[in-house]
């Protein structure tokens, strides 16, 4: 207890010190966290949202003729072979003619007199909704259209597409943003310790001319970076959560926003956000150590 | 690191040291040099004689050209810079250029080498009140170091390197800045370590702190021992005697 008192004295007397240089290392450190969490926030609700959307999605493959048990079996299988799927509905001339007339409703004496089997038969198939199948939905409909005996594959491509390339651009900015996470943090906190060094070095030689441990001398410039880490990330998540607040009382209103189930991340995924920036900061904290304090 | 004294009652012990500085600068020469516990030992010379560089050889600042050291039973040349805190923690040392932090307050500095021993902050304020009280410097236990006078800054320095009482206390010309009662009341409290087992190894040019005194005075001229008065009494009990006699004189003058 005595030796984490005094180190922790001794990490609050550093940060004290250079508090200048301290509060700016913070407010970068929070400003990096929440341009990296505030993307990670879309994309992790676009994917919720993707998922809601995609219990919709469907592919359906149109049959020049009914099929028959043995060759639903061999569609089957040769649709299982190529992606793993839902399920897979085998719709009749028949049940599509029902169907529509059901969608139709009131209106269905436009059918007067239109066969029952005007519709051509079709499969229905349901990936599974996971980013990976969206992403290789157009192969899997290119795949279908070989299957023999089909006439034509159908599916919401338009929408799929924007939403995967919404996607792929969401990647590519929490690549950009994380790697600003990374350089920022890393830097500047390295950067402040060794002005904390070279600013405090006489005192630095002083302690170990009167006994003082390596560890006695080091332990303060991790705690510093740790605890950079550590209050600029909560600092960062905090901010995020105040503008994710005033974005979804802002616009609860408007039916398109109010639909979607936008949420805050888990508990898990902040702690997670805070644990890995504080970690960043000690091997930035550990990195200005390592070059600048010759002990 | 389990290493043993070369005598129990040895605590320095130089043999045949050299320091030589680039390039070609030789600021020790052949120096033996063995002192019992509990001993002081007034090291005098002119400037450039070699006194602070054998305080620096003892206290692991630099190491030796030539020869071996061993301090209060550790081998330094076989010391790992880890283990160097071990060395630095028995042996207390007043700097002749102080080494004080001029922006902190007098009790911080005497407080700093306590702390990094983990003593309890209640210790650490008791002692250094004790110490300055000693040193009549208790009016300033506030006062940033770099507004002190450099012969309370010496004080300061000398209270720093006793807090902890350690084994052994190197003192560079410590009463070089100090007037005669003060420079009393530094020796007193130099002989009331002594009593309570410390070794010291003072380096002076002040004269009138060893003329006439029982203890060993090693004269060092251009890197060599020129001449060592008072050889060391064989019996340590001898030796406490003697001190304990100086250190009720010195009071009794007070």
């Amino acid at each position: 207890m005595r030796v984490l008192y005094v180190v922790l004295r001794q990490t609050c007397r550093n940060m004290l010190h250079s508090w200048k240089s301290q509060c700016m290392t913070l407010l970068t450190v929070s400003l990096s966290v929440l341009i990296f969490s505030f993307f990670f926030l879309i994309y992790s609700n676009a994917l919720h949202i993707g998922e809601k959307l995609g219990d919709d999605l469907r592919l359906i493959v149109y049959l020049e003729e009914e099929a028959a048990p043995p060759l639903q079996e061999e569609y089957r299988h040769k649709i299982l072979k190529f992606d793993q799927v839902d399920r897979i509905e085998f719709v009749s001339s028949q049940q599509a003619y029902k169907r529509f007339e059901q969608m139709l409703g009131e209106n269905t004496d436009v059918l007067t007199g239109v066969p029952v089997d005007f519709l051509p038969p079709s499969i229905e198939v349901y990936p599974v909704r996971t980013l990976d199948s969206l992403s290789r939905i157009t192969r899997f409909s290119d795949y279908l259209q070989t299957l023999p005996g089909v006439l034509k594959v159908q599916y919401g491509k338009e929408w799929i597409d924007r939403f995967y390339a919404f996607i792929q651009l969401m990647r590519v900015i929490i690549i950009l943003s994380g790697a600003l996470l990374i350089m920022t943090t890393t830097f500047m906190v390295a950067h402040t310790i060794r002005l904390t060094l070279v600013s405090r070095q006489q005192e630095l030689e002083l302690l170990r001319l009167v006994g003082a441990t390596n560890n006695y001398i080091r332990t303060p410039f991790l705690f510093e970076g740790a605890l950079q880490g550590c209050i600029g990330a909560s600092c960062g998540i905090g901010a995020l959560l105040l503008l994710f607040n005033w974005i979804t009382l802002r616009f609860a209103g408007p039916e398109t926003i109010s639909h979607m189930p936008f949420i805050f991340f888990d508990w898990p995924i902040v702690c997670a956000i805070i644990g890995i920036a504080t970690l960043l900061c000690t091997l930035g904290s550990i990195s200005a150590i390592r070059r600048f304090l010759h002990l | 690191m389990s290493q043993t004294p070369t005598t129990p009652s040895t605590i320095i012990d130089l043999i045949k040291i050299s320091k030589t500085y680039h390039p070609d600068i030789q600021a020790l020469a052949d120096i033996s040099l063995h002192v019992c516990q509990g001993e002081i030992i007034f090291l005098t010379g002119a400037s450039g004689a070699g006194k602070t560089t054998l305080r620096r050889l003892i206290s692991r600042i630099e190491k030796p050209t030539k020869g071996m050291i061993e301090v209060a039973g550790l081998d330094l040349a076989k010391l790992p810079r880890n283990k160097i805190h071990l060395l630095r923690r028995k042996v207390g040392t007043a700097y002749q250029d102080f080494k004080l932090l001029s922006d902190r307050t007098v009790a911080d500095n005497i407080a700093i080498a306590m702390e990094v021993m983990y003593r309890p902050s209640s210790y650490i304020e008791h002692r250094t009140r004790t110490l300055l009280d000693q040193l009549d410097l208790v009016k300033k236990y506030s006062t940033r170091a770099g507004d002190l006078s450099r012969g309370e800054q010496q004080r300061v320095a000398i209270a720093r390197a006793v807090a902890n009482n350690p084994e052994i206390v190197l003192a560079d010309e410590p009463t070089g800045n100090l007037d005669a009662e003060t420079t009393a009341r530094v020796m007193a409290l130099f002989h009331q370590l002594n009593r309570q087992g410390t070794t010291l190894l003072i380096a002076t040019h002040d004269r009138t702190l060893f003329e006439g005194t029982s203890h060993r005075v090693i004269e060092l001229r251009f890197g060599k021992i020129r001449s060592a008065a008072n050889e060391s009494p064989e019996n340590s009990d001898e030796l406490i005697g003697e001190l304990e006699e100086d250190l009720i004189s010195q009071e009794s003058e007070q």
